[in-house]
């Protein structure tokens, strides 16, 4: 459980980037955090894994006030993947890199190989294990990613962009294995995203951020019922929920939305 | 006044050597003025860790010396050669932007463009690696990497940063490389700029050098 | 004569000791078209950019067979650089595309190594910095442009040539939402100025659709659909994998047309979907 009271944050001459912030993620939510570029929610979500100390308020994870710890402390309980995977590769095997975190913890070569095997199972790249990471697809090295931070079995894991630049049937496979995370194994998803749909389709929760503060927090269909005006906040409305709100439906995708209009009579 | 990189350059190779030709008096003057001179130019907080640190580093090879049993004189005076020396880079540096020194090593030392290139690539990339390190950094201290122990093992686990590093310069220099092509570089690149044209600043800063480098010779008729 | 940008005739390549990744590809490129490169990961669009810009086969190496030409030039035999003078080409990484330490030296480089004036290299320099929305930074270091502008000073480097082509490569990938779509206008801007052929990769075809005009859809190697967007869409939507990359409005059409046999409009933007089903469609009665 990750909580947060009150926290501000800016960086040493400028202007504030975060602004009195209270919020509190319990265990096995799946959460989307939204926001305009610049409106605090990468910060936010690097307060939570002590990458970065608030410069007042306090941030919790598990109940303990993190302010003394460092990312290390906290990666067997919080789980941080960066858009980035190229940034962090540095074995010659799939199965290596996913062994490093708990091989580093210097738990058993039992309990490595159990936790490793997990990890790889659970973002489908179990029949990867003795490929070398850089010839992988992009979509699988940041599945790579997501085993890497799994593999020290967080209770928590949070996301940063991590379906940008991926084509929509990749982002489709990455979000079905997060989902299948979250529910079969009860880990808390945080997901920073500015892909409406994705917040949409599989959020249960969506915090939004503007401009440092705290703007938005309830359930996708609160935002993405057409009652709200997103620009106001520099989000669209993702195009499948702006064209079924406008006749009063709700529709997943595209072919659930042609199946609740019909033709007008007369229009043949 | 203006000076063009190639004076520059002369000058400070000059340099290099006149601290072993000229007497101390005059070492040390030239020690001053190039104080006078970084300081002129570039008063920033960098600069003065710069000179901070050549001093540190000279005050070893002092301390170093005496170890050697070098007498007090001769260690000092090794220090103050060597000091002048590396402040004579320092100024340069400060001075004279990269790409001016580049273009007169190519044009007047004929130095293949290639290597003179390699400066200004290496200046341009390091705001990059120094944010790509950042980020690696933190990538790995998300997956259990801890900066603590004694030094040697700091200085192992450092690896985790430094391979996905090293790799990621890999493939920014092929695509560098590309880049470079796609670009035409080749010997036209240096040709075609700007010549740095000699004025009358270089003339004079020529002149003294080259007095003070014959010194030697006509010091027997003063 | 043709009045093609890009002609691929029997083009066929493989990287050194890789498998084959372009099949048999036939497709032009029409001048002055605004072009979207479509398909899924690994379907070989990045190689098919290369080969427009003539670095494959003849930079990297590989096996090949056919031909690519280029403003009715075959790139075979050619200079790399000299291709860039007439077809422009922004990779993904554009960032390891800049090789000079302030903006004006990175937009003057190109012309400097073909020989250029100095004087039409400062005028061209300074326009191309104006064209992108960058006007009066030549003296600007690098990492003080944040990424966004430096994207752009590599569109600036690549335009001060006055190339007849624009081949992109995902370049929002790594954007946010505002960010993309203003670099899409500036696109936009600049190919209707110069009536530059415009042939880019992109996922996410919402940037696109105010502005497409043809698209050529790749899968596994070869091309499946080429043509004007709507006919190319058509094509594509007819393949289940397809079919999930084609943008959510156009799914709608789509299925909507092929359902009821009706011709709905080239919707470009969410509006346009929404008015025209306003009048044409009503909720089905369950």
């Amino acid at each position: 459980m990750i909580e947060t009271r009150e926290v501000n944050f800016a960086y040493r001459r400028g202007e504030p980037v975060i602004n009195d912030i209270d919020c509190k993620i319990e265990n096995g939510e799946f959460v989307a955090l939204l926001g305009h570029n610049g409106s605090g929610k990468t910060t936010l979500s690097r307060l939570f894994m002590a990458l970065m100390h608030p410069r007042s308020g306090e941030v919790y994870v598990d109940g303990e006030n993190i302010a003394k710890k460092e990312p290390a402390d906290l990666a067997d309980r919080v789980g941080y993947v960066f858009q980035n995977p190229d940034l962090q590769i540095l074995a010659d095997t799939v199965w290596d890199e996913v062994a490093y975190g708990p091989r580093n913890k210097k738990l058993s070569e039992e309990k490595v190989r159990e936790q490793v095997e997990e990890a790889l199972a659970a973002t489908g790249l179990t029949d990867f294990a003795d490929v070398y990471p850089r010839i992988l697809s992009f979509g699988q090295k940041r599945r790579l990613g997501v085993a890497v931070a799994l593999a020290l079995k967080p209770r928590i894991l949070i996301l940063d962009e991590i379906t940008n630049g991926q084509d929509s049937l990749e982002k489709e496979q990455m979000m079905n294995y997060l989902r299948a995370i979250n529910e079969e194994q009860g880990i808390t998803i945080v997901l920073i995203t500015h892909d409406m749909n994705i917040a949409r389709l599989y959020a249960r929760r969506v915090i939004v951020l503007h401009n440092g503060n705290l703007v938005f927090d309830d359930v996708p269909e609160e935002l993405f019922n057409g009652t709200k005006d997103l620009t106001e906040w520099g989000l669209q409305q993702p195009t499948m929920a702006a064209l079924a709100a406008n006749f009063e439906l709700t529709a997943v995708n595209a072919a659930d939305f042609c199946a609740q209009l019909t033709l007008k009579a007369g229009d043949k | 006044m203006k000076v063009t990189a190639f004076t520059q350059l002369i000058t400070v190779l000059a340099v290099t050597a006149l601290v072993f030709i000229l007497p101390v008096q005059v070492v040390s003057f030239i020690l001053v003025l190039e104080l006078v001179l970084l300081l002129y130019i570039k008063h920033d907080r960098m600069t003065m860790a710069a000179i901070g640190a050549l001093t540190v580093f000279t005050g070893m090879m002092i301390l170093l010396q005496l170890l050697f049993q070098s007498t007090l004189e001769v260690a000092m005076l090794g220090g103050l050669r060597m000091l002048v020396m590396t402040m004579a880079f320092l100024c340069l540096l400060a001075a004279t932007r990269i790409q001016d020194i580049a273009q007169a090593l190519v044009e007047r030392f004929h130095m293949p463009c290639e290597y003179a290139f390699m400066l200004t690539t290496a200046l341009r990339f390091v705001p990059d690696f120094l944010t790509d390190s950042t980020a690696t950094l933190d990538a790995q201290s998300c997956r259990g990497y801890s900066n603590r122990g004694n030094v040697f093992k700091r200085l192992y686990s450092y690896l985790v940063v430094i391979k996905p590093l090293v790799m990621r310069a890999v493939a920014k220099s092929d695509t560098l490389a590309l880049s470079m092509e796609l670009k035409g570089f080749g010997a036209n690149t240096y040709k075609n700029m700007k010549k740095q044209e000699l004025g009358l600043g270089d003339y004079l800063v020529l002149t003294i050098v080259a007095i003070l480098s014959t010194y030697k010779f006509w010091i027997k008729y003063l | 004569m043709s009045n093609y940008a890009v002609e691929f005739k029997n083009f066929h390549y493989a990287y050194n000791g890789g498998e084959v990744v372009l099949k048999d590809i036939n497709v032009s490129v029409k001048e002055g078209s605004f072009t979207v490169l479509l398909g899924p990961s690994g379907a070989g669009k990045t190689t098919m950019c290369k080969a427009m810009a003539g670095i494959i086969p003849y930079y990297y190496g590989g096996r090949y067979a056919g031909s690519v030409e280029v403003l009715g030039e075959d790139t075979k035999g050619r200079r790399v650089s000299d291709i860039a003078m007439r077809l422009g080409l922004m990779l993904e990484d554009y960032e390891s595309q800049l090789v000079s330490l302030t903006a004006g030296e990175e937009v003057s480089f190109s012309l400097l190594n073909h020989g250029f004036p100095p004087d039409e290299v400062e005028e061209r320099m300074k326009k191309a910095l104006e064209d992108v929305g960058l006007p009066g930074r030549e003296n600007y270091q690098l990492d003080e442009l944040s990424g966004g502008q430096r994207q752009r000073l590599l569109l600036a480097s690549v335009l001060a040539v006055h190339p007849r082509v624009l081949v992109l490569d995902e370049p929002v990938s790594a954007m946010d939402p505002e960010g993309s779509v203003s670099l899409y206008k500036l696109l936009y801007k600049i190919h209707q100025k110069y009536n530059m052929t415009v042939i880019v990769v992109e996922h996410n075809l919402d940037y696109v659709l105010p502005y497409v005009t043809d698209m050529i859809v790749l899968q596994d190697g070869s091309v499946v659909a080429s043509g004007s967007f709507e006919e190319a869409a058509s094509i594509a939507y007819e393949d289940r994998e397809l079919r999930r990359i084609l943008p959510a409005l156009w799914q709608v059409k789509l299925n909507l047309e092929k359902r009821d046999g009706i011709h709905l409009g080239m919707w470009r933007k969410t509006s346009d979907a929404i008015s025209e089903l306003k009048e044409k469609y009503g909720r089905a009665e369950l």
